[in-house]
Parts: C-alpha cells; structure tokens; sequence
C-alpha cells in the first residue's frame, strides 16, 4: 500500500465512523421535556421548537441509533396503537390480514420459508399481547417493550415490516415509479429497502404505511426537528386513516415519530398515552361495580380508573424496565420541586461574571435586588407596602442597567416559594456547572462579596437610610441577616 | 436491560441454526444445478460449498471451493465468504476474499446460501471491472481474453489437490 493510499483508507474509516448507539432499543416512554434538556445548549432554533415541544407532545420514546430506527419505531407504534385500540379481537383480524399480504411476499418471488420466520415473530407478538389483553393481566405494555427490546425478535419484526414495505413498493410500482432512479422500483428496493443495514427513507415509510398502518385504522406522521427556521417543528409526511370510502377516520389511533437528521424517536400527544393502561380495567366489570359502591362521589368511568392508577407510584412503570435510561433527563421531568432550590444557585456564575468589573452598576441594581428579597423578612405590616414601592429606590439611584431589571423578575418568584435562604456558602455544589434554563439570577446577589453592600467587598459601601422611605426600617433589619 | 447478553446471545444462536437448518432442508430437497453446500461443523456455524464455472466463460468447467462462516447474528449480517480455491479473478484478491456487494452493505436478511453461491457464479462470468481487487485481471478481461484463461487455468487447482 501507498502512503496515498493509506491516507485514502484512513479517510474511509474516519468518514465511516459511527459512534456505537448506546441506550435501549426501544426505551420507556418519557416526559418530552427531557429533548429540551438536551437542547437547551444548543443553537437557539433547537432551543425554541424543542421548547415549545413538550406543550404538544407531552412524552416521547427513545429508539436506539442503529441504522434501524424509523422501521423499529413504526413498529413498535403500530404494535401500541393495537394496544390503544384495547380490542383483543382486532390482534386476531391483524394477523389474518398480514397472513394474507404474504400472498404479496411470494409473489415478488421471496422465498416462503425464509420470510414466514420473520412473519412468525410478528404474528407470535400480536398473539402474546391479544391473550394478555383476553387475560386482563395488565402485561401488555411490558411483553411489547420486552420484545422489541430483545435484539432477535425486534430484528426479525423489522425485517418482516421492511419485506412488506419493498413488496408493497415492487407490487405498486406505478405509484413510486416516478420517484425512484430510472424507475427502476426493483433495483431501489435492492438496494435502499431490504439491505439489512438501510434506514427508513421516505418510499419506506410511504410503502408501509400503506402496507401496515392505514389498513390497520391508525395514522402516521412524521415530526422533523432540524435547523431549518421556524419556532415548532415541521410535519414532514402525513398519512391519515380513511374508511372504505376514503373518508379520514375520526379520532383514529396517530402513530407519531420525531425525525431528526438521521434519526427517528417516538413522539406521544398527552391524549394518546393512558389509554393503554385502562384497557384492561374498563373489561374487568367486577372491579367497577366494586369502586362504584365504594366511593359515592367518584365516577367510577373507565378514564377515572386509570388516571387513578397513574397516581399511584409505581403503577405507572409496572416493569420498571427503563430505570437505566432514566438518568438525568428523567429526573428533570419527574422532580420538578428540585428546580427552584438549583436554580438560584447554579446559574450564578454565569450571571454574575460580566458584572464584576462595573462595581458602581453593581451597587445601584443591588437595591431593588435586596429590597424584593427582604419582604420575605418583613414584619407583614411592612410587607405590602414594600412590595408596591420598589420604583422609590430608583429616583435615588441611577436606573438599573437594562439586563438586569429584565433579570430581577425570575428571582422573585423563584425566591418566594419557600423559606430557603441562599447565602454565600451554598454556591459550592452547583459552581461551574452550567444550567441554562434561567439563566439570569441576582437574587442571591445581595449575599456575595462581589456585592459592595457586602461588608468583605473592597469597595464596601453601606446601604443608605432613605429619608422618604419606609425602607428604613427592614434595611437595616436585613442586613444582619446577610452578614 | 431486563435482558442479559448472556440469555440473548444463546437466544441468537438457537435462531441461527434454526435458519440453517431450514436453508439444509432446502438445498437438500430442492438441489440448484452447479452449487451444492453443507455444513461442515456441528454447530453449523461454518459451511463448505461449491460452484462450478458458468458455461462459455474462462471460468467453465472448473470446480470451486468455498468457505462460509455465519455470524452469531445472521440472517442480520452477512456470511464471511471466501474462496478456498484460488481464483484469478477481477473482483477475488489472492487470499479469496471476495468483493460482492450483497456480502457487504447490500446483505439483505432475505438472501440465503443458495442466493449467495449464484450471484457468485454470475460474478464468474461477468466480473464488476470498475473497482477490481485485482487490477491486472480487471484489465486483461476485455484486452486479451487468451492471457486472461491461461492465467485462470495456472492459477486453478482442483479441489483434491486443496489441502482443506
């Protein structure tokens, strides 16, 4: 080998690269706020439509990044939106149905023996998830997530859709003729359908939602979170359930996926999730009968049921499968009472850099600072007055600089929810650490030696009785606290 | 995971046989003219097949030997084929390493053994000259037919003289 030609190697393999998917095959499912997480660092239009994603999509689902992902979450989503559905007769007329769109597998001349395994895992879910709906053991939702994260069975599924997306496509070549290289639909299905390493392109995802997912009732679309301009993400293909005479189906189940370049997940509406779990409850007369006589003022209605049940700690996951996964981004969505105790602390370092030098700006942005703090310290008789008099503060000082007033009004509320009192020394555990979901906080400012308020500053410069002030009176009050 | 890999590796082989064992059947009951394969271990994770050369080509009536090894994730991923029989050829190099592109990117999990060992015969007679792995046969191919079948005939050796 040549040196030039090494190079050429090495250049192969570096553009050839790709990072190892990590993470579950399919994962649980989880609150959508946890994509804005991750994208709060990123370019601002990530930060807007990500932000505004969990507003419309309460929850989304990870799929794991192998070259398998569009097919697995079409999959998978079907599979659940059978489950939506709660009707274990609909499993049985499924599986008839695909039994006979294998008519349309031999035809294209793939050989019997080697596509029926990877039906047969197909059919074999749809009869596991119909008997525990039959059942009413509740195990629905995990024997799916179970399966499709077993790698043989999720790969064998995907193959059987993936065969059924390239038959479909070969059978009806006119409708993808035009949109195939020289209209050739064999040849593209060669190479970008039935390749076992090919992800879901557009003429996949068309083929199987005509194949799988239409004839089944259900719809699907396609999220698209890119850079392109804009404050939400983009619908970047639709297809809608329609009856007989092609008329869209009302309130038919939605399979939705979230595209990034390169990459699908599982997207959820709020609606769309808890009706999975009363399934099996609104079957099971006995147990309402027995709720009805039980609580006089509750409705015992199938939805009340359930929402009950996600109340209860626990019931919500029964599997607990997903624990792994959680990690952080879970946290962010499931605890929420922890952000207003990190909040003032880890944005401080951020905040407070660019102020340092200007000790003087400092000084006059510190009073209103310190003076909607103190209220919380107030005698109530002061309280109300204090609050409604901030503007006396700024005739005396010069006006605070622009980035501040805008920064003074998150700390407030942040501050008053509860008695927590932040001081200097509490800074440790979040210093460095760069959260930026609100990302300007002063209220603890008053409690920094970078404060000239503050008796270790340099520039130490008391705080002022003001002659036409009630101020007095808690300043002074105050300031014992902070030092 | 609720999955060790442990559970999900044995799971993965018992699939494979499974597979194996069905494309054995089916090569025994419905026998391809000009390849023939069986396994060659007991696990059958490793087959030995031949083809003959394709009629009317530098290739015909030459017997081939060749070599597959199956991963624990077939039909996922492809077979590792290799010609045991050295082979003069644009698209094999002299190890037998084949360059085919439904052995590399273009694996579909619905091709088999017996689609396998034909697409090889084809690529016998009608080799894929623009990116060869061994460039002087890419060349000779279509400039001087004669030298190329000399070179076919020195470089072949009939499966009894492999010691394999």
């Amino acid at each position: 080998m040549t040196t030039e030609e090494e190079l050429a190697h090495l250049q192969k393999l570096s553009s050839e690269y790709e990072p190892e998917a990590t993470g579950p095959l399919v994962g649980e499912r989880q609150s959508s706020a946890a994509i804005t997480t991750q994208y709060a660092n990123a370019d601002p239009i990530y930060r807007v439509k990500t932000a505004a994603l969990p507003a419309k999509y309460a929850y989304f689902r990870t799929c794991r990044g192998d070259g398998h992902c569009g097919w697995r979450a079409i999959a998978f989503t079907y599979f659940e939106a059978l489950l939506r559905v709660g009707d274990a007769s609909k499993f049985g007329q499924e599986e008839a149905r695909l039994m006979s769109l294998g008519n349309l597998l031999d035809h294209i001349g793939y050989s019997h023996d080697i596509w029926i395994d990877f039906a047969e895992s197909a059919f074999e879910l749809l009869r596991k998830l119909q008997l525990s709906i039959e059942h009413m053991d509740g195990a629905a939702e995990t024997i799916l997530l179970d399966t499709f994260n077993d790698e043989g069975e999720s790969m064998s599924i995907i193959t059987y859709v993936k065969l059924l997306a390239s038959a479909w496509v070969q059978t009806h070549a006119d409708d993808f003729r035009h949109f195939v290289p020289m209209g050739d639909v064999k040849a593209y299905c060669g190479n970008n359908i039935e390749p076992t390493q090919c992800e879901a392109d557009n003429i996949g995802i068309a083929a199987l939602t005509e194949a799988l997912v239409k004839p089944a009732g259900f719809g699907l679309e396609v999220w698209y979170l890119d850079r392109s301009p804009g404050e939400e993400i983009n619908r970047s293909f639709y297809s809608e359930s329609t009856d007989h005479h092609q008329m869209p189906i009302q309130n038919a189940p939605m399979l939705r996926l979230l595209y990034r370049p390169g990459h699908y997940d599982i997207l959820y509406k709020a609606g769309d999730v808890p009706q999975p779990q009363q399934q099996p409850l609104s079957a099971q007369p006995p147990l309402q009968v027995h709720l009805a006589s039980s609580f006089d003022d509750f409705t015992p209605t199938a939805s009340n049921v359930a929402d009950v049940m996600t109340m209860i700690p626990g019931m919500y996951n029964p599997s607990g499968f997903g624990q792994r996964w959680a990690s952080l981004s879970y946290d962010f969505s499931a605890s929420p009472a922890s952000q207003p105790q990190a909040a003032p602390v880890q944005p401080y370092p951020t905040a407070l850099t660019p102020v340092t030098p200007a000790s003087n700006s400092s000084l006059d942005f510190i009073i209103p600072s310190h003076s909607s703090h103190g209220s919380q310290y107030n005698t109530p008789a002061h309280h109300d007055l204090h609050l409604d008099q901030p503007p006396i503060t700024l005739p005396i000082h010069p006006p605070p600089p622009p980035p501040v007033s805008i920064d003074r009004t998150a700390p407030l509320t942040v501050e008053r929810g509860g008695p927590f009192r932040p001081s200097m020394y509490e800074l440790e555990p979040g210093f460095g650490s760069v959260m930026q979901v609100q990302p300007f906080q002063t209220s603890i400012f008053r409690n920094s030696h970078y404060n000239t308020a503050h008796f270790l500053n340099p520039d130490f410069q008391p705080e002022e009785w003001s002659p036409d002030g009630e101020y007095s009176g808690h300043k002074g009050r105050h300031k014992s606290h902070s030092s | 995971m609720a999955l060790s890999s442990n559970v999900r590796g044995n799971n993965a082989n018992a699939t494979v046989a499974q597979r194996l064992q069905k494309e054995l059947m089916d090569l025994m009951l419905h026998p391809t003219p000009g390849v023939s394969a069986f396994p060659s271990d007991e696990n059958m994770s490793t087959w030995t097949a031949t083809i003959e050369g394709p009629d009317n080509t530098p290739y015909s009536d030459l017997t081939f030997k060749l070599t597959f090894d199956f991963p624990a994730n077939y039909p996922y991923a492809p077979p590792v084929v290799l010609f045991k029989t050295p082979v003069y050829h644009p698209n094999v190099d002299f190890s037998g390493r084949i360059c085919l592109d439904i052995l590399k990117d273009k694996w579909s999990a619905v091709y088999n053994i017996g689609t396998v060992l034909l697409s090889l015969q084809s690529l016998l007679g009608e080799p894929n000259n623009s990116s060869p792995l061994n460039g002087q046969a890419a060349e000779l191919w279509d400039k001087d037919p004669a030298e190329y079948k000399r070179l076919v005939l020195a470089r072949h050796k009939a499966p009894e003289e492999l010691d394999g």
